[in-house]
């Protein structure tokens, strides 16, 4: 049977998704000031698509980045997050995977915007607190408040909110991209690692 | 067996990661080494025998990439046709760096892992640990983080590792290079059981002094060639004026004397004071009420593992908030926080402490005058750089630069801080003679500058060849504190020979 | 984020199979997130939630253990005594608030009850019994064995950089981004390539099978505690 990945790709893997997930979580300590979190979306690929991009440079082939978005979504749910997160992580390491393969493993601006595809994942983390949360609390509310007052809720966490938060993660992708770009021309092409 | 039969072989310009790969070509290199044979692969850098060792445990080619001609056998098996995974199971490996090699966290998991790997049966595998915890008595090592052991102990738990699979060869790479005595007499006794156990030894090193007796060839190689072939007694003839002449370091430590002046007498001193620490364990830390030591000279720090070397260091320079001592210089205390601005330290991984794209960058960024506009500052790094025959890779990236070269751009951006109080911490750890030589000369230039300077090491040579004084630490206090002239030498020789 | 690494040798505990842990976790983040408050689903609610302060407590994590407690117990009583009573903005951010802990911190204290209560060669070998393939478990076990390695590179990094007196403002994050990730990015690469050389020496091989010697077996209680998880979630969906 052929091999798909020899061990130094997934030792790549393993490191560079252990990198992402470190600056993803130094990220996310800073949001836990109210008014950064709600942000993170934006503020959050912005710094992890410096790693991000250095680990694109490295993948040469299908499926590496798939591999990088099931074990973070496996690692999502092992600290309790509900199971949505699965379908967002996977998705946007699919979405990634055709946006690299696309530009053949080699274009930069391929990978930037696989900078902001990947990122998308961050939605999966948001999405049980608007389609979950909402139905069933709003549901339990009826009982208590009277359908009045859910009708008031509901006006304050609208779908909108949820497309800014995708436009959020694009952006800040995207940005993220641009400047890990910066730091692999600046850097790492310079001292001949790229 | 191990045949290489005209064996040459080049590292593509690049590695599998697209990087520059260092010398260490090999050509026409015709060898047999019979089962149960200890050789020892010695030279200058780059002479080739890394790659040696790398072709014999397959990592060449199935892992570093070039151009191989010949052939290299085990058993009359070729290496190069086998693959990695299987030669793995007569070959077994033991690297510089015990921080890298290591695939687990918990000790006795990487124990087993290489014979985990090989499909052996758990219930084998746990009885070979228990005997080789017993054999080995390294009861204390096991079912522990990886990062919490010593150098010396991260080593020992890779040999054992090797013991539990026990292939009948072992392959070396400057396996002492970050060990102090201690950790490196244990590692001789674990060689000697290897030995006479009837494994093939092959070890490529720099230190030779540990291996004098178990040696039965020792190959010394130059610029990819086998130049000369030693067996076992003429080993133990060779004298310091022989090891010196090949360039490698010598093989006994009786033999390394003391030659140069004396530093004058009349320094300054500076005072350390209550210079208390503890680590947040509560295990390990410094003592030291009071010290006095000579400015403008070169002072080694010495010491077992543990005793609060590089803890020292670290609070001299200022890194440890929680340290309440002061260091006295030219009649100002200071404390922890300010001496931050007057020490400037060469840490051991100098990858940590490069943070710029040029080399000019790097030294100017050291330059935190902000009076000083910038022209003026680059002219005065392109001085620096002169001085430390870094010149022409004034606009290279320094992560571009080979390890001797990183090091001496840390040193120039030290110059360029004007703090006069510099530390090293283990510089010249896995350096061969030459650059070991380069690196004293490196630390007497920044004396006659004026500066003080501080080395943390356990080489016994860099610290003849450049050291005014020592202080030894012994359980986190100063033991001794002496300054080194000819008479005394012995005293600190004894220390590095127990 | 270290896993538990002195599990193995904890035999005071008794301890329960990482597939056990995993299947308590689904059944609590499914109900905890999805379930009314009212009827059957209460009663799970209920149960789900007191879960993860028995384990805790059985790994002696007390202060998490009454911290967990602490923390839901605040928010029910918001949620019951407090929101009704006022109104306006206190009482939207109160509820958001009190409604986020009351759903999702279960699920959380669970999580963090795996992670610590799980060796990492237990999670391994729970992995491979699972037939999770190759080329998931061995980035996993890179993955783990490189956090505490980035920790150490991070701190040395960063005191370098106190050493040498940059990146100290806070006036400019990207310099101090620069200054950080960039040795952090040159390091991994490197680490990257030695451990990889050195694994291939031990044997590690793509898709080739190994032996483990962690011993993980599903006792008496694994099978109750999973039966009972599947039927929590079965009554989840039913009502």
């Amino acid at each position: 049977m052929e091999k798909k990945f020899e061990i130094k790709d997934l030792i790549t893997v393993g490191v560079f998704t252990a990198l992402y997930f470190a600056v993803t979580f130094a990220v996310a300590c800073i949001g836990f000031i109210p008014i950064f979190m709600v942000f993170m979306p934006l503020i959050g690929p912005i710094f992890t698509g410096i790693p991000l991009m250095l680990y694109f440079s490295k993948i040469k082939h299908f499926g590496m980045i798939t591999i990088t978005s099931v074990i973070i979504a496996i690692l999502m749910f092992i600290t309790g997050h509900p199971y949505p997160i699965f379908i967002f992580c996977i998705g946007a390491g699919l979405l990634t995977e055709l946006v690299l393969k696309a530009g053949n493993y080699q274009s930069i601006k391929s990978c930037v915007i696989g900078s902001s595809t990947f990122s998308l994942w961050l939605l999966g983390m948001v999405i049980a607190f608007f389609f979950g949360f909402r139905e069933s609390y709003l549901n339990s509310l009826v009982d208590g408040y009277g359908q009045e007052y859910v009708d008031k809720m509901s006006g304050y966490t609208p779908t909108w909110v949820f497309f800014t938060m995708i436009a959020m993660c694009i952006v800040g992708g995207l940005i993220g991209g641009l400047l890990g770009a910066k730091v692999l021309k600046k850097h790492f092409r310079k001292a001949g690692i790229v | 067996m191990i045949e290489f039969k005209n064996v040459t072989f080049a590292y593509s310009s690049t590695d599998a990661d697209g990087r520059a790969i260092e010398q260490g070509s090999i050509s026409g290199i015709d060898l047999t080494i019979q089962n149960g044979e200890f050789v020892v692969l010695t030279g200058g850098s780059g002479c080739g025998k890394t790659t040696i060792t790398r072709l014999i445990n397959g990592l060449i080619p199935h892992y570093y990439s070039g151009t191989l001609n010949g052939d290299v056998l085990i058993d009359g098996k070729s290496v190069p046709n086998t693959p990695i995974f299987e030669t793995a199971k007569k070959v077994g490996s033991v690297f510089q760096n015990p921080r890298s090699q290591f695939f687990n966290v918990n000790t006795t998991d990487e124990i087993a892992f290489a014979a985990e790997n090989q499909c052996i049966a758990p219930e084998r595998i746990l009885s070979h640990i228990a005997e080789t915890t017993r054999n080995m008595q390294i009861e204390k090592l096991l079912d522990r983080s990886i990062f919490e052991l010593s150098g010396g102990e991260k080593q020992i738990i890779a040999c054992a590792g090797i013991n539990v699979l026990s292939p009948d060869i072992v392959v070396l790479d400057e396996p002492s290079s970050n060990l102090d005595s201690s950790a490196i007499m244990k590692l001789k006794s674990i060689l000697a059981d290897w030995k006479s156990q009837g494994k093939t030894i092959i070890i490529a090193e720099h230190r030779l002094y540990f291996l004098r007796e178990l040696a039965d060839r020792m190959l010394i190689l130059e610029g990819g060639r086998i130049t000369k072939e030693l067996q076992a007694d003429e080993v133990n003839k060779l004298t310091f004026a022989d090891t010196e002449r090949m360039g490698i370091r010598p093989l006994s430590l009786e033999d390394i004397s003391f030659s140069r002046e004396s530093s004058s007498n009349h320094n300054e001193m500076l005072t350390l004071e209550s210079f208390i620490f503890t680590y947040k364990d509560g295990k390990h830390g410094i003592n030291i009420p009071k010290l006095e030591l000579p400015t403008n000279s070169v002072i080694a720090i010495i010491g077992h593992n543990g005793a609060g070397k590089s803890t020292l260091a670290r609070n001299i320079c200022g890194l440890e908030k929680k340290c309440k001592g002061t260091l006295t210089l030219n009649g100002k205390k200071l404390k922890a926080k300010d001496r931050l601005h007057y020490c400037y330290m060469i840490m051991q991984d100098v990858n940590h402490q490069l943070f710029t794209e040029s080399v000019r960058d790097e030294v100017m960024l050291s330059m935190t005058d902000k009076s000083m506009p910038d022209e003026q500052k680059a002219q005065k790094a392109d001085e620096i750089l002169t001085q430390l025959d870094l010149i022409e890779y004034a606009d290279t990236h320094p992560m571009a630069l080979s390890g001797g070269q990183k090091q001496r751009t840390a040193i120039a951006s030290g110059i360029a801080s004007s703090k006069p109080i510099i530390i090293f911490d283990e510089p010249t750890s896995g350096l061969d003679l030459a650059h070991m030589k380069q690196v004293a000369v490196e630390i007497l230039k920044l004396r006659d500058m004026g500066k003080t300077v501080f080395i943390v090491t356990h080489d016994l040579e860099l610290i003849l060849s450049c050291c005014d004084h020592i202080v030894r630490l012994e359980k986190g206090e100063a033991a001794e504190n002496y300054k080194l002239y000819k008479d005394i030498a012995a005293r600190l020789r004894q220390f590095f020979a127990n | 984020m270290e896993l538990g690494l002195s599990s193995t040798s904890d035999k005071s505990v008794k301890k329960l199979d990482p597939r056990t842990k995993l299947c308590l976790l689904i059944a609590i983040s499914l109900i905890m997130v999805g379930g009314k408050t009212v009827g059957v689903e209460y009663i799970l609610r209920v149960i789900c939630a007191a879960i993860p302060f028995v384990l805790l407590l059985t790994v002696r994590h007390i202060k998490s253990a009454l911290i967990y407690v602490m923390l839901l117990g605040l928010s029910v009583f918001c949620e019951g005594s407090v929101i009704p009573n006022i109104s306006g903005a206190p009482n939207l951010i109160l509820m958001i608030l009190c409604g986020i802990i009351s759903r999702f911190v279960p699920g959380y204290m669970m999580g963090w009850y795996t992670v610590r209560s799980t060796s990492v060669s237990e999670f391994m070998t729970a992995m491979d019994r699972m037939h999770v393939p190759y080329f998931i478990t061995i980035p996993f076990s890179v993955m783990f064995r490189y956090f505490p390695t980035l920790g150490e590179e991070y701190r040395s990094i960063h005191d370098a950089m106190k050493m040498r007196e940059i990146g100290q403002s806070v006036k400019n994050p990207f310099i101090y981004i620069e200054y950080v990730l960039v040795p952090i990015m040159m390091s991994t690469v490197r680490i990257a390539d030695e451990l990889s050389a050195a694994s291939l020496t031990k044997g590690l091989c793509a898709g080739g099978k190994r032996t483990h010697i962690c011993q993980i077996s599903i006792k008496f209680y694994d099978w109750l505690l999973m039966l009972g998880s599947l039927v929590m979630i079965v009554l989840f969906f039913v009502f």
